[in-house]
């Protein structure tokens, strides 16, 4: 290499340093605190939670609140690498582990709702108002004979790590099943595959309700049984340097005011709403459900 | 209405100035580099272009997760705070679009040089004049190739929604934008995006072509 080319090439270089530097320089002006929150798909896509910052930010405007919307797997994965502040999910037996590993700590559940399972309107498995896991044995009866499809989520977010509990509690593993079919990818598409094979899948009610249109093939089937119970839970992250602001964040979401906007979302859009609040009275009855889901 | 179509507008302008300032960054040092590649005829020169030429079909999800550990609060970068913001895309489109504007610079240069300079001497050109000739028709060419590098930083999706993190007014770019909205069933206003990327990547391609046509007609 010559001297010319050289010259040349470190000047290149300092030239994009510099514009690096001023570029940087640009987008880290202003002095508001980021407050970085690791959140699950299903909570984030029905929109809940860009409401719920937007109230936040009127009364703190100095934080602003960013969302990376991820799967609960992934969520608490990236608070263990230091890159969440806070992080909200709907897995308790993932958050137990991370919990235990000392990642997040200081636990709150702020909303619950229900798991429903939906398959095809004419049922070929005949599990309409079964118990959960009778449904999944007779879905797995069908899927045997032929009848049936099985759609899973198979990312592990806590859709799937709930869905993989029914399994197991009905005593049966589909895995590799040519019926049982895994898209690895959000609750909409999920449930787009389908609806498109007119097959089974598990999905939480609010993504079901806001998406329920477009599934003119598939209907809500089983929707009673503890074990259909999502909880969603809000943690603090222990490497977080803004410890401070996300505690704010999660007094402001249990408080009455965010457990109001919570209450209401989605009511005047689907006729019911997508997630309840947490009442002082159901409290201690949801906790003692999360204890037993973490337990699995 | 009136608020989406001012959010689709954000978005767009977001993604036409974070790729860029991506394609500025890779065009800083892209030129330097090809230059340099091209005067040295030497075998390590050569492997340097080949390397450089596999590594233009690098997949985006891999360049995304690699940059995402080594700029998160973990990785040996994380003290810059630089993931999940929009320069982090910028870094990562500009480091996916380097091994195309080296490709495609190093490739029409060596070309043109055997060509247009030796024609315009041959003609009966003075140096100076076939100089000239030589830098009109490597503008063109280092226009082409700046346009092919944008066009991909614009339209790929692995590094924005990795190391961007698809972040409302911040990192949300047309890519992540269609993908969220995908999740949220929302396939309409997803169309209605991909309308609006699908528009822009035209705009970029006939202006390639163009080019293109114009420099070989002369």
């Amino acid at each position: 290499m010559s001297s010319k080319a050289l010259i040349i090439m470190v000047l290149a270089i300092v030239l994009s340093v510099a514009l690096l530097s001023l570029v940087y320089m640009l987008s880290t002006s202003g002095k508001q605190v980021v407050l970085r929150v690791s959140t699950t798909t299903s909570l984030y896509a029905t929109g809940l939670l860009d409401r719920l910052a937007d109230e936040f930010s009127k009364e703190h405007p100095n934080i602003v609140v960013q969302f990376i919307a991820v799967g609960s797997g992934e969520a608490l994965r990236k608070a263990e690498l230091g890159d969440a502040d806070l992080v909200l999910v709907h897995a308790p037996s993932l958050a137990r582990k991370y919990l235990e590993k000392g990642v997040i700590y200081g636990g709150r559940i702020f909303a619950y709702n229900y798991f429903v399972i939906v398959g095809p309107k004419n049922d070929p498995a005949n599990i309409a108002g079964l118990d959960p896991i009778e449904a999944m044995k007779k879905i797995y009866e069908a899927g045997e004979k032929g009848y049936a499809k099985f759609v899973s989520r198979g990312d592990n977010s806590g859709t799937h790590v709930r869905e993989l509990m029914l399994w197991r509690k009905a005593g049966l593993n589909p895995k590799g099943k040519p019926w049982y079919i895994e898209t690895g990818s959000g609750m909409s598409q999920t449930l787009m595959v389908a609806h498109e094979y007119a097959a089974y899948t598990l999905s939480d009610i609010g993504t079901y309700l806001k998406f329920s249109s477009k599934l003119t093939e598939l209907k809500v089937l089983v929707d009673k049984g503890d074990i259909l119970v999502n909880i969603y839970s809000a943690y603090l992250v222990r490497e977080s340097k803004n410890e401070k602001y996300a505690k704010k964040f999660i007094d402001f979401i249990v408080s009455d005011k965010g457990q109001e906007i919570i209450s209401s979302y989605g009511g005047e859009e689907f006729g019911r709403p997508l997630f309840y609040p947490v009442k002082i009275a159901s409290i201690e009855e949801l906790k003692r459900m999360w204890n037993e889901l973490a337990e699995e | 209405m009136e608020g989406l179509y001012q959010e689709v507008l954000a978005i767009t302008l977001r993604t036409l100035w974070i790729s860029g300032t991506a394609t500025i960054l890779a065009i800083s040092w892209s030129i330097p580099l090809s230059l340099i590649l091209i005067s040295s005829k030497n075998r390590i020169s050569i492997f340097i272009q080949d390397l450089f030429n596999a590594l233009i079909s690098l997949p985006t999800v891999v360049l995304g997760l690699a940059l995402y550990l080594i700029l998160s609060k973990s990785g040996p970068l994380g003290f810059l705070g630089l993931l999940y913001t929009p320069l982090a895309i910028s870094i990562g489109q500009s480091i996916l679009i380097t091994p195309i504007l080296v490709s495609i610079i190093t490739s029409s240069f060596q070309k043109l040089r055997d060509e247009v300079w030796e024609t315009a001497i041959t003609l009966g050109a003075s140096e100076f004049q076939a100089s000239i000739a030589l830098l009109r028709e490597g503008t063109l060419l280092l226009i082409r190739a700046i346009l092919a590098g944008f066009n991909r930083a614009v339209g790929e999706l692995g590094v924005a929604l990795i190391v961007g993190g698809n972040i409302k007014g911040f990192t949300r770019v047309l890519t992540t934008t269609i993908a969220l909205e995908l999740t949220k069933g929302n396939f309409e206003l997803a169309i209605y995006l991909g309308i609006v990327l699908l528009t822009l990547s035209t705009i970029v391609t006939v202006a390639i072509r163009s080019l293109g046509i114009r420099g070989a007609y002369r």
